[in-house]
């Protein structure tokens, strides 16, 4: 079963979250990527029902996850409960905690996460084209979340993952000396939930090859959204 | 005056729920932290809500005074954020 990676890039925050995800676990995935504009609805709905797991980043509402340029992904009471049927499920998102990802677990997903508020952070603006570089500021919000999105990829449980996340934002905020960005990791932590099975976990991928441990992507030249 | 106590002061005038104080202590504490040597190339404070808020996604640091001022639901996302108060 391959991975379903639903992530937007159009705008400064989502070209930082999908960023990290492109430097660090895009190369542990099979080549199903919903990345940028093919980040939309209907190649979700092709792709997701074959997925063990549907990572996204994109923005989101309390009921509801969008794609490129806010197009509508995931939905309450909008989908086929088959999209999501037995699935781990993590969306880095806002407020998609408060009902959209209980939905997606009472209507058959093995587990889901989410957050209950907006998930915020600072990014450094000049760094939009290679944000994986951003280590200084995205870095101490969005690596926890590639952390716990390894734990789940090394095949271990939904909760470990979420463990693991939380114990990195936990590392981050108590070396942190700029006070807005440790609010913002302390913020984030204390917004990040796990609903449905807990001892759920995925097929193993293989670890990060050595190249892609070394060599980051190309800079992304894709103009962002104003 | 350093930058944490600029940010006590901040979180202070969020409590009280005075944008206007919030505002002016944010820009004091972005002053302290410039003479910190603690500036940096453009930050900006991101999140991932739909555009169905009333803030916007991205805010440059030094616009976020501005923001506090004028807009209540910013004011509001600040005050959960920074002081942990629901």
């Amino acid at each position: 079963m391959p991975a379903v990676l639903a992530a937007a890039d159009f705008d400064l925050p989502t070209r930082s979250a999908t960023g990290y995800l492109l430097r660090w676990i895009v190369p542990r995935l099979e080549p199903v990527h919903l990345l940028s504009v093919l980040d939309h609805r209907q190649a979700f709905v092709l792709f997701a029902p074959q997925s063990d797991i549907i990572i996204g980043t994109g923005h989101g509402d309390v009921d509801v996850f969008t794609g490129q340029n806010e197009s509508i992904i995931l939905e309450v009471g909008k989908y086929d409960p088959r999209e999501i049927e037995g699935k781990v499920i993590k969306l880095l998102s806002c407020q998609c905690g408060v009902e959209l990802v209980p939905d997606l677990v009472e209507n058959g997903a093995a587990c889901a996460m989410g957050y209950t508020d907006d998930y915020l952070w600072v990014m450094d603006a000049d760094l939009a084209s290679v944000p994986w570089a951003d280590k200084e500021f995205a870095g101490k919000c969005l690596l926890p979340v590639v952390a716990g999105l390894n734990v789940l990829l090394d095949g271990k449980t939904a909760q470990e993952a979420l463990d693991t996340e939380l114990t990195q934002y936990d590392c981050y905020a108590e070396l942190e000396e700029d006070e807005l960005i440790k609010s913002c990791i302390e913020f984030n932590r204390g917004n990040a939930v796990l609903l449905g099975d807990g001892g759920a976990s995925i097929r193993a991928r293989p670890s990060l090859a050595l190249p892609f441990k070394l060599i980051p992507p190309p800079p992304l030249v894709m103009p962002l959204r104003a | 005056m350093g930058s944490k106590d600029e940010w006590q002061r901040y979180q202070e005038a969020l409590r009280s729920g005075d944008r206007k104080a919030a505002a002016e202590a944010f820009r004091r504490y972005q002053e302290a932290k410039r003479l910190e040597g603690k500036g940096h190339s453009r930050p900006t404070l991101v999140n991932l809500s739909t555009k169905a808020k009333a803030y916007p996604n991205a805010i440059p640091l030094d616009r976020v005074p501005e923001e506090l001022e004028k807009n209540p639901e910013f004011f509001e996302l600040m005050k959960r954020a920074m002081t942990k108060e629901k």
